[in-house]
């Protein structure tokens, strides 16, 4: 546990301090030996939840899977960055990734962590190195208003987290979330003011419709690494702390979810409809990730155990998901210099293996047999309809408006005419790489989707 | 002949003094410092946001047919696919996915299994209900004395 912790901070000072001709290939293949590492953790042969190694941390069902993901989202980042960072200069570089390598070290603690106080700490220290990429290594003058609107969402969407915890230490004595869920000593009224608090903040960063504003800025402006940890590891942040935070005020999650789930469902709709109308690629794909996690933030709500199952699922498989995507976003970019899809037409004639992988991409997007992202909607689906039968008329809906725009993006941008006076140059092994390593995991869990629940 | 040019091309790597010069590489480390960007003639005037494209009109693959997107530097290029493909396929894919398949079942599911299947075999084979309403021996629990009231 320590071990590996230390082994993602130690990659700061490798990033610093390393030699610039072995700067990338040090850090990529050092994050991906962190992965490799972590696999262990996957090791519980009992029923000991959580199973933890020392008092501070711990590993369980939910953990497990988000870290690992993170951690194997963080080589394919800087991969991913390869190109756009080629004309910076060698310190700047480092600090790139240095920033990277900061923002893994605090989202391996946010995950682990089994203190409130210390949860809300380094989920609040995510939004520093996530503000750095964005503000720094977008590629917009509009960043910075994008930074902006990241940061003070999720900021005052937090703020009564941290007086719902303080509280909580008050009355309690302690933060440990152990053992707040089997003793609670406050007040019904408090517990939901409680509850609401916390949500908030989870709700903000999932996001629920209504709160999501700030997604598509953020998602849009960031680099390629901003967008990839943001859409694959930032929005389960909000996932992960709802069902870490429902087992401390079950009964007061009964009384208070019909709204939650209502926005979701119908946010999920609404969402999907808002991708059809978009012209930016990226926006598409930010926005379709609003929609995945209103199907998350109904099922881990309605806190069965199929529907948390399926959220978890579904959460891993739309974390490689959107990330996969947003990486052929950028390859796009990269040759373009434009995220317009009504000027990026027709690439299948000049990059026909790309259009390979955009159609893979765009197939597990709307969930097609046998990816676990399918496994996941299914689950959640069932579970909802379990809970209430009208659920399925909206998330039917959504499923076939997911498909619509999955390939509306698929269309755009592989068929048509390609625009002439485009000079586009060859894919090359990174990119293909890149995208190997998206899927050769989304498709090897379906053969093992215990590891995820 | 390829085989012993990826071995000079190990050497250089390691940053150890080279043979012969070779006119493709960026060179040791005195010639990439030559090779910093200098700053900005006005810091205020914003970035161009694609400053690569200048250079746009030669193929990068012009100057190495073999470049695999890593970097401009052959050698360097070449080592960073080579390293990447092994630690991510040859290390995490191929034996973390060993690794995970023969690691002890999660939560004992599987044993459960097993063995509710083993007693139920037993049980219908000895004519006993598969189920006894009585989690305890009833004949095993000590009550309190009825008149304690």
């Amino acid at each position: 546990m320590l071990k590996i912790l230390l082994a993602t901070a130690m990659l700061i000072p490798t990033a610093l301090l390393i030699k610039p001709k072995h700067l990338f290939t040090t850090t990529s293949a050092y994050a991906m030996l962190i992965t490799f590492l972590m696999l262990k953790w996957f090791e519980q042969p009992l029923n000991h939840k959580p199973h933890s190694t020392n008092t501070l941390m711990m590993l369980d069902n939910i953990t497990t899977p988000l870290t690992t993901m993170s951690a194997w989202i963080l080589p394919l980042m800087i991969i991913a960055s390869q190109h756009h960072l080629v004309t910076e200069p060698v310190n700047r570089k480092r600090m790139f990734l240095a920033t990277c390598a900061t923002l893994q070290t605090t989202l391996i603690m946010t995950f682990t962590t089994t203190d409130l106080t210390m949860f809300y700490i380094m989920f609040e220290m995510t939004l520093v190195p996530t503000l750095i990429l964005i503000t720094r290594w977008g590629s917009q003058a509009e960043r910075l208003n994008a930074g902006m609107y990241f940061l003070f969402y999720t900021l005052t969407g937090s703020l009564p987290l941290l007086i719902a915890i303080l509280h909580l230490y008050v009355s309690n004595g302690h933060t440990t979330m152990l053992l707040l869920a089997m003793q609670n000593t406050l007040t019904p009224n408090m517990t939901m003011i409680m509850w609401l608090a916390c949500m908030m903040a989870f709700m903000v960063k999932m996001p629920l419709y209504g709160l999501h504003l700030w997604l598509p800025k953020a998602h849009v402006e960031a680099p390629i690494a901003g967008s990839m940890i943001l859409a694959a590891v930032l929005l389960k942040l909000g996932g992960y702390g709802i069902i870490r935070m429902i087992p401390l005020a079950p009964q007061m999650t009964q009384t208070m979810y019909f709204p939650f789930i209502v926005l979701s469902l119908w946010g999920m709709i609404m969402t999907s409809l808002i991708c059809l109308r978009q012209t930016d690629l990226k926006s598409i794909i930010a926005y379709s990730s609003v929609s995945h996690m209103g199907l998350v933030i109904a099922a881990t709500l309605i806190n069965t155990p199929w529907s948390t199952a399926g959220a978890m699922i579904l959460m891993i498989a739309h974390g490689l998901t959107s990330s996969l995507l947003f990486c052929l976003a950028n390859t796009n970019y990269e040759r373009t210099h434009t995220r317009t899809l009504l000027l990026t037409q027709g690439l299948l004639f000049i990059l026909p293996l790309m259009t390979m992988w955009w159609l893979v991409a765009s197939l597990m997007n709307m969930a097609l047999p046998p990816t676990i992202n399918l496994l996941g909607e299914l689950m959640i689906l069932s579970s909802l309809f379990n809970w209430n039968t009208t659920t399925i008329i909206l998330t039917a809906t959504t499923t076939l408006i997911t498909a619509t725009y999955s390939l509306y993006i698929f269309i755009t941008t592989q068929r048509g005419t390609p625009l002439p006076n485009k000079v586009l140059t060859p894919t090359h092994t990174r990119e293909h790489l890149l995208m190997t390593l998206h899927l050769v995991p989304l498709t090897l869990l379906i053969t093992n989707p215990a590891l995820m629940f | 002949m390829a085989a012993w040019r990826s071995l000079a091309g190990v050497q250089r790597l390691l940053g150890l003094p080279r043979r012969a010069a070779r006119a493709a590489s960026s060179g040791g480390a005195a010639s990439s410092a030559a090779l910093q960007v200098p700053p900005r003639a006005s810091p205020a005037a914003l970035t161009p946001a694609h400053a690569e494209e200048e250079d746009e009109e030669v193929s990068v693959y012009v100057k190495n047919p073999d470049w695999h997107g890593f970097d401009t530097d052959p050698v360097v290029d070449l080592w960073n696919m080579r390293l990447v493909f092994f630690f991510g396929f040859s290390i995490t894919i191929v034996v973390g996915t060993a690794f995970v398949h023969y690691l002890p079942e999660r939560g004992l599911v599987g044993w459960s299994r097993r063995e509710a299947e083993r007693q139920i075999k037993y049980r219908e084979a000895h004519g006993l209900p598969l189920l006894d309403p009585n989690y305890y021996d009833p004949s095993k629990i000590v009550l309190p004395p009825e008149d304690e009231e």
